[in-house]
């Protein structure tokens, strides 16, 4: 809804004035054919009932409605306008450009966020403060946030109960497998086969990647980065039973003859470009596996894969 | 109300009395109460018509709405005219109803009343007895409208024929309204106004 024209300094020209509220353009846009310009506000009110131009009914919808020229805004921007706050005591005269400014620190104005001086801290409306009351508020804080705590136990031992039925049943499972594995030795290979295609399928998901400086390479990460390395795996969905075996993986000590010291390395790094890496998300590291690596010789390959880390030079 | 039709009808009021149809003492508003949700308009019925001459009240209601939706009008002086109800007052005009625009103010509902006194539309009628009389017998139906213009509207043109004819219904024990609306609805023939009466 416009400004109320009383609100402004010197004389308004009708132009300038929206049509359905009548009162002074506020965030203007016009029809497009015929031009007549509205508050924003207004105007979308109006269409929600008729897809009409409420002066002269050509039709119009909310997507045909444009910016009014700049300089409608202009001649609007320059009139000076009293502060909506006048009655609670300022006497600010502003462009209407920079009302909003204004009202956004305005003194004056009632409902300005204010923190309570008298020691609970909590932020509320200048016009609340005279009825604020210190306990009572913090109180009703206490009493919401008791609240809160309350769910949450309530979810936690409700997780707790969910979480022994599952370890129970896991107990159970992991017996029968065992029990099926000692009487079917066929049962290996299939289990066997499970875990093949869930690492195929983790590898499949990970972007490749290319290494342009393969002199970057730590070869002896420390506990922080081997860490921050298995975090990255475990959200980028890595296998579990092969989690433990792969980020051992990324120390040279781990590493197979043909990568296990300077001198193999530098002599072996002509088959470096042969690798088919994988990206780890985010991090400056690479995976080599070995169900994306048939051609690579055992010598240069470790079981359940490798990874490296990079100081930079990933792409 | 809300903000917007307070201040739409409050600048709509200033406009009308500030209107050289008003200095022509052609239209007219007033306040009911201080509220502005309800006005008093006044149109005086146009030149040239059966109407000239007569004052017409209308009541004017703001629906909260305002100005996104009609004001609610409704004649309070009875009024004999195809698109008006010579019972109710209600009125048949488009702009009133879907042709409602946000930009329509009191001034031009009015004006716009004024139109349809003095351009009635036989076929969209709001009082089908009217609409009939209107186009079978249009010397009767003017002389019918300057009847109740000059009786409820303070109209100059009196009628003695018509005059007699309602004291004869009074005479009988019929009240001067309802003697009106049934010799008016009957051209005028007393005895099948009489049978209707008292049937």
């Amino acid at each position: 809804m416009g400004f109320d024209i009383v609100r402004f300094v010197g004389e308004v020209d009708e132009e300038i004035l929206c049509p359905i509220c009548t009162g002074v353009l506020q965030d203007p846009v016009q029809a497009p054919v015929c031009e007549h310009a509205f508050c924003k506000g207004c105007i979308l009110e109006w269409l929600l009932r008729q897809s009409t131009c409420p002066v002269d009914r050509l039709s119009v919808n909310v997507l045909q409605l444009r910016p009014v020229p700049r300089i409608l805004k202009n001649l609007l921007n320059r009139l000076y306008i009293i502060c909506e706050n006048n009655t609670y005591g300022c006497q600010r005269v502003v462009k209407l450009d920079i009302l909003d400014n204004h009202l956004a620190e305005c003194e004056f104005n009632p409902k300005r966020p204010f923190p309570c001086e008298q020691g609970c801290g909590l932020i509320i409306p200048k016009d609340e403060h005279k009825d604020h009351n210190c306990v009572k508020e913090l109180r009703e804080l206490v009493h919401k946030q008791q609240q809160k705590i309350n769910e949450m136990q309530q979810d936690m031992v409700n997780y707790r109960y969910e979480m022994t039925g599952i370890k129970e049943e896991m107990r159970v499972l992991k017996g029968y497998v065992r029990a099926l594995r000692v009487c079917n030795p066929s049962v290996r290979a299939v289990t066997d086969d499970i875990e093949r295609d869930e690492i195929e399928r983790w590898s499949s998901s990970l972007p490749e990647a290319r290494v342009t400086r393969w002199g970057g390479m730590i070869s002896t990460p420390d506990d922080y980065l081997q860490n921050n390395i298995k975090q990255a795996l475990i959200e980028s969905g890595c296998p579990a039973h092969i989690l433990d075996d792969l980020v051992k993986n990324c120390h040279e000590r781990n590493w197979p003859s043909g990568l296990s010291s300077l001198e193999t390395r530098q002599h072996n790094r002509r088959h470096y470009d042969r690798y088919i890496c994988k990206r780890v998300p985010g991090k400056q590291a690479v995976i080599v596996l070995p169900c994306d690596n048939i051609m690579v010789s055992d010598d240069m390959m470790a079981e359940p894969g490798l990874i490296m880390i990079f100081a930079h030079g990933i792409e | 109300m809300n903000n917007i039709a307070t201040q739409r009808i409050k600048r709509e009021f200033k406009e009308v009395i500030k209107s050289e149809e008003l200095a022509k003492c052609s239209i007219k508003v007033d306040l009911v109460g201080d509220s502005y949700t309800e006005l008093k308009g006044e149109v005086a019925g146009p030149p040239d018509t059966p109407y000239e001459g007569g004052t017409f009240f209308l009541e004017i209601k703001v629906p909260e709405t305002y100005p996104f939706n009609p004001p609610k009008v409704r004649f309070m002086t009875k009024i004999w005219h195809p698109n008006i109800s010579s019972v109710t007052g209600a009125i048949c005009l488009d702009i009133l109803k879907d042709q409602w625009a946000a930009a329509m103010t009191l001034r031009t509902v009015l004006l716009s009343l004024q139109a349809l006194m003095a351009a009635a539309e036989p076929d969209d009628p709001q009082d089908a007895v009217v609409a009939k009389q209107y186009k079978e017998f249009p010397e009767i139906f003017a002389k019918t409208a300057s009847h109740w213009t000059n009786v409820y509207a303070g109209g100059p043109k009196k009628n003695i024929e018509f005059d007699s004819k309602i004291q004869r219904l009074i005479d009988m024990g019929i009240e001067r309204d309802h003697a009106c609306a049934a010799l008016s609805s009957y051209n005028w023939d007393l005895e099948r106004a009489t049978e209707q009466l008292f049937s």
